[in-house]
């Protein structure tokens, strides 16, 4: 029987689906045109990256307190393993490439 | 004793020492100080004045070129005339002052790097970068640095397995350029010791053998004067080009090997402004607090650069390379490149949980390798005014010069990155790195340093191979040649030179 606690846990679930779900509030206010650019350049090299996916990928375990410093252990290990992005000279992370692609993909 | 015109001399004068010293610059005047006082009879023989004079400059003047793979030559013909200054005090009337040992990794042989490894090592160089270091009224540089506890000093928190490291470099007052006053008394006042006697005005352009002894020199002045000069021992200390064109104009002195000239290795910086594709060489921290550490706010002040150590050069199999940080005015996000860097900026400071960050510039060295074919050659086509043979200075770079600085420039993104303290722009294509590097003017490698005469000109005591009572001071006994600013190496080795010349005398 579900329990009035399951059904909002259930509910609240649903808000973090990938179509109404956000990115943490650390990364609001950044210039949404370079966003954009640097999101685009991030995706021309993976065309099939959807926000479903991306969020999958970037908050697997939602968007709560955790999230920033699970994406910053995620940006190390890239750059210990050589998954970077190159975006005019800059050598990113693959995860802040994906990041950005996020952001310019969620309305 | 006295400081000598060899012009007001009369013609074919005969000037005899227990030592001769042919150069006054930096390197002949440390070792002449380090001597001063003492029982031998010490002559410079310089060939300048007191100031700099076009006639005597243009006594440099040859031809030179730089080569690298992919890329097309550049020409540098300027380059040997505008790189030195002959007068007393030689290149220290330009020089900027900016003093750093050598690093321990430099002095090490590395088996990835072909032809490195000095005879001495960093440890054994100790004693004499502090003797050094005073002289030049600095700081010491001890092995291990103490850590400073205020905020905007504190060094990138990067991790050592990554091997970079903060690497201080330090001014000296005793430049013409800084402090006049301190370096006239610092390259004139050894001269009032009773057994120093300075010759101005005095070119050597032949320097005579017999079997493995000096014999003596022959000295010529622009006024047509001829003189002589003789001694026990010299010491060659004309800097990295004149001491090999002195050399193989002396019927190839040193060279029975056929090392003398080669292994010419020069230091340049690499950065770009960039252009409406890319930002330029530019480094995106993550911290907000002033970075002073690194790049304090005037030029010519006490400062670390990044460098890469002996554990970093061992993982990525590469050389030394360094980044040098500085301040930049941060344009705001008027061009789409801009905005790029500001907002790649701010995601790469939040997501390090820092802020926004702030924005630094940077150029790269990377130590350029030593490589046979990077020489200094005679061009018995064209004379001086003096008779003396011109230079040709062929500046080689090989393919792992290139592909190791790029590999360098990865590595530190990739350390920056990993431990969030920053993000890193280069973008050079390799085909234009000769056309938008700057050269300095340290001249190493044409006379190398080693135990063994079929791998080098001078010995681990800087005597000459091929001529026992003939030493030679300055840059060009490098084996390697590192990125530090070769002047405070050059005086360590002096010091070096002066005791092992005295204990000489003792026995």
């Amino acid at each position: 029987m579900t329990s009035r606690r399951d059904l909002l846990a259930a509910l609240v679930a649903m808000a973090a689906t990938p179509a109404l779900a956000r990115a943490p509030d650390a990364f609001a206010g950044l210039d949404p045109a370079a966003v954009r650019r640097i999101g685009e350049a991030w995706r021309k090299q993976h065309p099939t990256a959807s926000i479903r996916e991306l969020t999958r990928r970037l908050f697997p375990a939602g968007r709560g307190p955790d999230a920033l410093p699970r994406l910053r252990a995620q940006a190390a290990a890239d750059f210990r393993r050589g998954a970077v992005f190159s975006y005019r000279g800059w050598r990113l992370s693959d995860t802040e490439g994906a990041l950005f692609a996020l952001l310019s993909l969620e309305p | 004793m006295a400081i000598i015109d060899a012009r007001t001399l009369p013609d074919a004068s005969p000037m005899e020492a227990d030592l001769v010293i042919i150069g006054g610059g930096l390197a002949g005047i440390t070792l002449a100080k380090e001597l001063a006082g003492g029982p031998l009879k010490v002559v410079i023989l310089e060939s300048g004045g007191l100031d700099i004079d076009m006639e005597n400059q243009a006594l440099y003047a040859g031809s030179g070129v730089q080569k690298a793979p992919g890329n097309p030559d550049r020409p540098f013909d300027d380059y040997p005339v505008q790189s030195r200054v002959r007068a007393l005090g030689g290149s220290g009337m330009v020089w900027g002052g900016k003093c750093a040992p050598l690093d321990p990794a430099d002095f090490a042989e590395r088996a990835w790097i072909p032809h490195s490894g000095w005879p001495v090592t960093r440890a054994q160089m100790q004693p004499y970068y502090d003797r050094a270091c005073d002289l030049l009224e600095i700081p010491r540089f001890p092995l291990k640095r103490p850590a400073s506890t205020e905020a905007n000093l504190q060094p990138l928190a990067l991790d050592p397995a990554d091997g970079f490291f903060p690497a201080p470099r330090e001014f000296s007052k005793f430049t013409g350029g800084r402090d006049k006053a301190a370096f006239d008394a610092f390259r004139t006042g050894f001269a009032e010791a009773p057994n120093i006697t300075v010759y101005l005005h005095a070119n050597v352009v032949r320097i005579r053998r017999e079997d493995d002894q000096v014999t003596g020199l022959d000295v010529a002045c622009l006024d047509g004067k001829r003189h002589t000069a003789k001694a026990k021992r010299y010491v060659l200390a004309t800097g990295g080009i004149e001491n090999v064109r002195l050399l193989l104009a002396s019927d190839d002195l040193g060279n029975a090997e056929d090392l003398v000239g080669r292994f010419f290795q020069g230091h340049v910086t690499y950065s770009s402004e960039g252009d409406d594709q890319n930002e330029g060489t530019a480094i995106a921290v993550s911290r907000a607090v002033p970075m002073d550490l690194y790049a304090p706010g005037k030029g010519l002040m006490p400062h670390c650069v990044i460098g890469s150590g002996l554990a970093g050069q061992a993982r990525m199999k590469t050389g030394n390379f360094t980044a040098t940080l500085f301040r930049v005015n941060a344009s705001g996000p008027e061009t789409p490149v801009a905005a790029d860097t500001l907002t790649l900026g701010k995601g790469g400071g939040r997501l390090a949980g820092q802020g926004d960050g702030q924005l630094l510039g940077y150029f790269a060295m990377t130590e350029h390798f030593p490589n046979p074919d990077s020489r200094v050659t005679l061009d018995p086509e064209h004379k001086d005014a003096l008779g003396m043979p011109r230079v040709r200075l062929t500046w080689t770079y090989g393919e792992k010069d290139y592909v190791d600085l790029e590999r360098s420039v990865i590595g530190l993104s990739d350390a920056l990155g990993a431990s969030g303290e920053g993000r890193m722009c280069w973008a050079i294509p390799r085909n234009k790195l000769l056309a938008i590097c700057n050269a300095s003017r340290h001249h190493m490698g044409t006379t190398r340093m080693h135990a063994d005469p079929k791998k080098g000109v001078v010995d681990a005591d800087l005597r000459l191979h091929e001529a026992r009572n003939l030493y030679v001071a300055g840059s060009s006994v490098f084996p390697t040649s590192g990125i530090a600013n070769p002047t405070l190496t050059i005086l360590a080795l002096c010091m070096r030179l002066a005791d092992h010349l005295k204990s000489e005398t003792v026995q």
